[in-house]
């Protein structure tokens, strides 16, 4: 509920949705023959990243917010376990990310759709023989997952230093520098570095044929993400439930 | 109703052997006692000696150390939903939403506790008397408004323990009489258990059936207020006169102390008068007779031993 009283998430709502269509009028003035299918992903590609970083800043503020603003004590109080709430704040970020991913889909699809029609005949890398509608949703699909992996580790900083503002830089830092870092340690030729969070992040490359990890299976990067995902959990419950509530 | 003057229901809230410890410095130490039902009870401490620290231990912000608190006879520890569903509390200042109005806030706390209808937002807006403003955004209401949002929050669902940590702090003359008004109904017609802490003796004096009084988290005394005002018993009373040291001459050992301006006697009302014709009698001019009250600051120094902070 709070999520949606603030202004900055209608803001975000707002740039969020202003961009694709920016660039679908840029493509309906400039490009002869326009492809909906093309500009859709293209648009999931900027905005995705920029999901991305809003849901990061939600995540962040949504317990260390509750810390500084000192509003956490009037919800401790209430006769609900930590558990419960810290549940609640979790499900209701994990809420706020899927509603704006899948705004975002319909959106740019309604938008290209209309505007645009599928001139051209473009077609997806590796799109074999599924249609442009599986391919895109796919896509959409494995960045939900990144998403929710990233999200959580906001979520989790927010939780164990309960400070917002380090829990937005930090998760951006490694959101930026991890793929530096992902750049980097691909040239390392050592087992432990398939492990590294950051080198199994870039999911929705394999639905355009490439990997993360060249000689990983997809299930392998999934793992590594599920594992990750629950020391995040575990080590935001440990931490949320055992500490003592002094601010 | 419960009987208030026997005091014979449970106590809310029972504290047995509480401590807290943190990295081997005691903060609270073996803390025991009662809280009466349908009572307002004080909780006073200088700075620092762990009045804070107690209230935390009581909603379970902060884990105790050892030892154990039942709030109606459930454990803060083992059955924390149940026991923590009977108390409403402001922790510190009332930190609230401040991007929200007043009447979104309650009804985001109404939504965490079952049973709380529309109807009960309104009507303790109402009780609080903040009506006119309640649709503005909190960001805007004065330290005094947030403070009785604060304690409209923690009565929605009429809890059996209302507690309040320094409520008073921040709020004009008027706010305090307010606020001590509302708390003294309360106790009286809902049968709510007010706990209050403060450093402010006066307005505990005020506001208060008992208080507890600790020092560095140690408890020293609980006493009732109100008994020393009913007039039974003796009482110091002061004898403002012209030639003091004629006046303690005529009184002989009655005398506790002469002061400059008049002499203390340990009397009661009808020897009061006596004394008084006494001293008339041996052409003592006397201008004025009034006893002169402990003030709980003045026990408060006494028992705590003046000032020493932590």
């Amino acid at each position: 509920m709070k999520i949606y009283r603030r202004v900055r998430t209608w803001i975000m709502l707002a740039i969020v949705l202003v961009i694709p269509l920016g660039i679908s009028i840029g493509a309906m003035a400039l490009d002869d023959t326009p492809n909906m299918w093309f500009y859709s992903y293209l648009e999931a590609e900027v905005v995705g990243s920029l999901v991305t970083i809003f849901a990061v800043v939600i995540a962040a503020d949504s317990v260390a917010g509750e810390f500084s603003s000192g509003t956490i004590k009037l919800l401790l109080i209430r006769p609900w376990s930590r558990s419960k709430i810290l549940l609640s704040k979790y499900i209701a970020t994990l809420l706020f990310v899927i509603f704006f991913l899948a705004l975002v889909f319909l959106f740019t699809l309604l938008v290209n759709g209309v505007m645009l029609g599928s001139g051209g005949g473009y077609s997806y890398p590796n799109q074999g023989s599924r249609s442009h509608f599986v391919w895109l949703s796919a896509y959409y699909g494995l960045n939900l997952i990144e998403m929710i992996v990233t999200v959580t580790m906001a979520f989790m900083i927010s939780t164990v230093f309960r400070s917002g503002s380090l829990a937005i830089g930090l998760s951006i830092f490694l959101l930026m520098g991890g793929s530096m870092m992902a750049a980097l340690l691909s040239l390392v030729d050592k087992p432990w570095v398939d492990y590294v969070l950051f080198m199994n992040l870039g999911l929705a490359e394999y639905v355009s044929g490439s990997t993360p990890l060249p000689d990983r299976p997809f299930g392998f990067s999934l793992a590594v993400l599920a594992g990750y995902y629950a020391i995040f959990i575990a080590l935001s419950w440990v931490v949320f439930n055992r500490r003592d509530v002094a601010a | 109703m419960l009987d208030l003057q026997t005091g014979g229901a449970e106590p809310v809230v029972r504290l047995r052997n509480v401590a807290k410890r943190i990295g081997g410095r005691t903060i609270i130490d073996n803390l025991t006692f009662d809280v009466p039902t349908g009572e307002v009870f004080g909780f006073l401490g200088p700075n620092g000696s762990g009045k804070t620290t107690t209230i935390r231990m009581m909603v379970g912000l902060m884990r105790m150390t050892s030892g154990e608190i039942l709030i109606k006879g459930r454990s803060i520890r083992h059955e924390y939903e149940a026991a923590v569903r009977q108390v409403g509390a402001i922790v510190e200042n009332p930190e609230l939403y401040r991007y929200l109005t007043g009447y979104q806030n309650l009804v985001h706390y109404a939504r965490m506790i079952p049973s709380v209808t529309k109807a009960r937002i309104d009507e303790v807006v109402e009780l609080v008397g903040l009506a006119a403003r309640i649709h503005d955004k909190v960001k805007t209401y004065s330290l005094g408004m947030r403070q009785r949002l604060g304690v409209a929050q923690a009565i929605l669902h009429r809890p059996a323990l209302l507690i309040l940590d320094e409520p008073t702090n921040g709020l004009d003359p008027a706010g305090i009489r307010e606020l001590r008004d509302y708390l003294r109904h309360l106790a009286k017609n809902e049968g709510t258990t007010v706990f209050v802490s403060s450093h402010l003796l006066s307005e505990m004096e005020l506001m208060c059936d008992r208080v507890a009084i600790i020092q560095s988290g140690r408890l020293v005394d609980v006493r009732p207020i109100r008994d020393g005002e009913t007039g039974a018993g003796k009482a110091e009373v002061l004898f403002e006169v012209d030639r003091p040291d004629a006046a303690a001459e005529a009184l002989g050992g009655a005398v506790l102390r002469a002061e400059s301006g008049g002499v203390v006697v340990s009397a009661g009302r009808e020897e009061a008068a006596d004394i008084n014709a006494r001293l008339v009698a041996a052409g003592v001019r006397v201008y004025g007779i009034r006893t002169v009250t402990k003030s709980l600051e003045d026990q408060f120094l006494e028992v705590t031993g003046g000032g020493r902070i932590g």
